[in-house]
């Protein structure tokens, strides 16, 4: 036993113990006091939003607003020509920077939009004396170009590839952004002209995304590659603070004078009556001075941060559902929430499906004929044997909407009417089709199911192997196809090397064609058409649908597809997510996440029920 | 000055090891930034244009000099995902990393050397063994959890709710008192259990030493022999562990306590860096990490020589 004496040293331990809790005790002194400081002023609250994000976007050039993070600010940041309706549900597009809807002409090849008069860029070094100039029809064209120019490494060309005259080529000949491209002209200062090479009744829907906001071109030349964080737009806010936790945005006190009308936005009293909006008519937004964006990719810490307080508005992560909900369907809250929090439960605009790699010949299409009939009676017994609502129960809370095929519940053309026998389990089904087709448990191919490294992917896999032992499928031969990044994995399966393909995809404008697209022939690997999906009843329904306006005609063209899928068993599919979202019930607000998203910024304000008076 | 020029010359070397073996690793199997780069339905065409802008068709050695480049000229390049310079990136960062990390850092050592002792002295009495368990305790509690249940105790209205949740909105003493504080608990209780176990066993063992023995028959006082004889004479791992442990502190920074406290500093771009396969900042904080290691090595070596002039 060792002891060094008497208890000096012990003595001296707690005088150093008894030290640093004095100055713990220092801290929580100090910090008591100032968060009594921070809480004592409700007035900021009222002026400050606080958002949070489970994402973050590394860049902010609307060139590179690839997803939702990114769009949310390109939105606020930068004008777009069109933007949704705050409201309106199914989506309408509505007027942003362009004066008004574009006149089309009656071929459908050439649209003619003027821009409103007296815009500004916001003030910034990159202009003359500092002082924003007008946005000018050239500074669209310019914009645009960017994606066709390799330097920029744009995300957006493929809304605009092969659609408008001369601009494919303006690429090939070097991207010269002093030569004209034939299809995009500004004819002057507020008028500007697109020529397209064959009718695309969404281009409308493409001038409301993130990647056509209109950026001016000495601000891309002065800032170079830092342009990607140093935002000069005309939107309704500007950019203060960007780092990798956070961004701030404040008003931008030149936007445009445009007053807030209920009725222009597709107000309904019976949807919409609970948020306190009435008060807003009239106004003019942006309504709040200022907005704080956090963004928090911890569940946990997101959850926390706004239960503290210190948020405004929280996606509730899935693990707090049971604490949050009092009822799933509908998501009610629990009336202790409910006193505090609006809730409202946003169906993504999008949906989650795992596709069969059709160029695998173990799966998919198979030179000899009859192999190709066994390989498909192959994938229609997995698809029977997929159990939609379990998935649905234990990784989306019961909640997601489960769907059959690839047109989802949020595109306007989804079928209400589908038959929900089309995703329900159907074990005997599967396993009649196996035998009808010689398939056992000694011949059935080795199957590769491919996810990016993470614990609910690995629990996704398990559960779909566990789905397919229950028709016989022996375990060892459903393998895990893991990848260290969403980058690796994305590059497997765009090289074809994936026999199954989970992935999820958002719909960048509300039309059935950008969901249908992703089994067209012509897209496969590299492009969306990650099934590698192959038809040509399908290409031919594909083709003549996509020049086709809005009618009942195109709606059935786009189910015909629909079916067409099913019918080859090309995908697993699908769920769309239903995400809960809370904020707290001082806010005149409707959130939301579908689409591009974002635009509802310039509409956040308090409601401020005991004066009447929204901020200004 | 020979010691100091070879030790140089073995830093040198060891930083083209370091370089050339992170390098290939990164070039090999880090991530590929083209598929997160690219639209949606890109051609091969497009697909080859991001690599020749990425530099990915460049030949390995060329990639490799031009890092080297970078490095010596400390001209870092630009981040492929924002376009800012990563030196910029690393202004930026690092001193909210530091102003972070240190408060923990260091009441993690002093504290982890006090138990040490207080174990040590008490080697197999109940104080020992209550020091002792808490610390497997402590180490066996995940990061995360103690994140979250400090957060949660000290942070919401389930607990407390004396601090913020989460930010880094620093202006005044006060404001990063506030801030660093449930950063640092959460740091100082992860960090203690194995610091107070690796000083425990380093002063155990030199308190078995014959030197303390003759110090304890001349009857020297309990303060003087841990003070003077058993901690100073352990000094060369104490501060073998404390010096190593800077460049991580300093480059890495530590990505838990970043990311859920919402704090903007290197761990966190070094963490998205790594997903994203950001290879100019990824490159930058991983031969930084080296060459700080390097010059740490080196400063060790001299502090050796002052704390036990014995070694050579």
């Amino acid at each position: 036993m060792t002891c060094w004496g008497k208890l000096n040293p012990v003595n001296l331990f707690r005088y150093q113990f008894a030290l640093l809790s004095a100055a713990l005790a220092a801290v929580l002194m100090l910090t008591a006091c100032d968060q009594s400081t921070d809480k004592a002023g409700p007035a900021n609250s009222f002026t400050i939003y606080r958002h949070s994000m489970d994402g973050a976007p590394s860049s902010l050039d609307p060139a590179q607003a690839s997803h939702i993070y990114a769009n949310f600010l390109a939105v606020n940041l930068y004008d777009t020509l069109y933007r949704y309706k705050y409201l309106a549900r199914p989506y309408q597009l509505e007027s942003n920077l362009a004066d008004g809807l574009p006149q089309v002409s009656a071929d459908g090849l050439i649209y003619t939009i003027r821009i409103k008069p007296g815009v500004h860029f916001i003030d910034d070094p990159a202009f003359p004396e500092g002082k924003g100039r007008v946005v000018r029809a050239e500074d669209f064209v310019y914009s645009i170009k960017r994606h066709f120019d390799p330097r920029t490494r744009a995300q957006g060309a493929w809304l605009w590839q092969g659609r408008i005259v001369g601009l494919d080529s303006w690429k090939e000949d070097g991207s010269d952004y002093d030569r004209e491209v034939p299809g995009l002209k500004a004819l002057d200062d507020r008028t500007l002209q697109i020529q397209l090479i064959s009718p695309f009744p969404q281009l409308t829907h493409t001038l409301a995304q993130g990647f056509s906001a209109i950026v001016p071109r000495e601000a891309v030349e002065y800032y170079g590659q830092e342009f990607a964080i140093h935002p000069v737009g005309s939107g309704p806010y500007r950019l203060t603070l960007f780092n990798s936790a956070s961004a701030v945005l404040v008003r931008n006190s030149h936007f445009r004078e445009e007053p807030f009308s209920l009725e222009a936005e597709g107000y309904d009293p019976d949807m919409h009556g609970q948020f306190g909006l009435e008060r807003l008519e009239g106004r003019i937004p942006p309504f709040t001075d200022r907005i704080e964006i956090e963004f928090i990719a911890e569940d946990a810490s997101r959850w926390n941060a706004f239960i503290a307080g210190e948020l405004d508005f929280v996606k509730v992560p899935v693990s707090q559902f049971d604490q949050v909900l009092q009822s799933r369907e509908p998501p009610v809250l629990k009336p202790a929430l409910a006193e505090q929090y609006h809730l409202i439960s946003n169906l993504e605009s999008g949906f989650v499906h795992t596709d069969f790699n059709m160029d695998d010949p173990r799966i998919g299409y198979h030179p000899d004929p009859e192999q190709n009939i066994r390989n498909k009676a192959l994938r229609c017994a997995i698809i029977k044997a997929f159990d939609w609502q379990k998935r649905n129960e234990v990784f989306y809370y019961g909640i997601g909407q489960v769907f059959a095929g690839i047109i989802p519940p949020a595109a306007p053309e989804f079928d209400t009417r589908q038959d929900p026998a089309l995703v329900a389990r159907d074990l005997d089904g599967a396993r009649e089709l196996l035998s009808a087709h010689g398939w056992h448990t000694g011949n059935l191919p080795v199957l590769e199911y491919g996810f990016p490294a993470n614990v609910t992917e690995r629990q996704m896999f398990e559960q779909f192997r566990s789905f397919m032992g229950e028709i016989g499928y022996p375990a060892d031969k459903i393998r895990p196809l893991t990848f260290a990044t969403y980058g690796d994995y994305a590059r497997a399966f765009l090289n074809r090397e994936v026999m199954l393909i989970t992935t999820g995809w958002t719909m960048d404008y509300p039309d059935a064609e950008n969901t249908v697209q992703l089994f067209f022939g012509p897209n496969s690997s590299p492009g969306s058409n990650s099934a590698n999906y192959s038809n040509r009843e399908f290409d031919r329904l594909y083709r003549s649908s996509s020049s086709m306006q809005a009618s009942d005609m195109r709606t059935a063209m786009y189910r015909n597809m629909n079916e067409i899928v099913i019918d080859d068993c090309a995908t697993i599919s699908g769920v769309s997510r239903r995400m809960i979202l809370l904020w707290p019930r001082d806010l005149a607000v409707l959130p939301d996440r579908s689409f591009t998203g974002g635009f509802f910024f310039r509409f956040v304000a308090a409601a401020e029920p005991d004066t009447g008076e929204a901020p200004q | 000055m020979r010691f100091a020029l070879s030790k140089i010359a073995h830093g040198l070397l060891l930083i083209l090891g370091v370089t050339l073996i992170s390098f290939t690793l990164m070039v090999w199997f880090g991530p590929d930034q083209t598929y997160s780069l690219v639209g949606k339905n890109a051609t091969p065409e497009q697909i080859a244009e991001i690599r020749h802008e990425l530099g990915y068709d460049q030949p390995f050695a060329r990639r490799y000099g031009g890092y080297l480049a970078q490095l010596f000229t400390l001209n870092l390049g630009a981040s492929n995902s924002s376009g800012e310079p990563v030196s910029q990136i690393l202004k930026r960062t690092v001193p909210v990393t530091l102003a972070l990390m240190i408060p923990g850092f260091v009441l993690g050592n002093l504290l982890g050397i006090a138990l040490g002792l207080l174990s040590a002295q008490h080697k197999g009495r109940w104080i020992d063994r209550l020091v002792t368990g808490l610390s497997v305790t402590g180490m066996s509690i995940s990061f995360l959890v103690i994140i979250i249940f400090l957060q949660v105790l000290l942070s919401t209205p389930y607990g407390l709710n004396l601090f913020p949740v989460r930010g880094w909105q620093v202006d005044d003493p006060g404001s990063y008192l506030r801030y660093v504080a449930v950063p640092t608990l959460s740091l100082v209780f992860v960090t203690l259990g194995y610091n107070t176990r690796f000083y425990r066993a380093v002063f155990v063992e030199e308190s078995g030493r014959d030197h303390i023995r003759t110090a304890r028959a001349f009857g020297a006082s309990t303060a003087t022999i841990l003070w003077k004889h058993v901690l100073k004479n352990s000094m060369v791992p104490v501060l073998t562990r404390i010096m190593f442990s800077i460049p991580l502190v300093v480059i890495s920074g530590s990505l838990l306590i970043e990311s859920y406290f919402g704090i903007p500093g290197v761990g966190k771009v070094t963490f998205d860096a790594i997903t994203s396969g950001d290879q100019p900042v990824l490159k930058a904080v991983v031969g930084l990490t080296a060459v700080a290691f390097v010059l740490i090595q080196i400063l060790t070596d001299f502090i050796y020589k002052l704390v036990d002039p014995r070694i050579a």
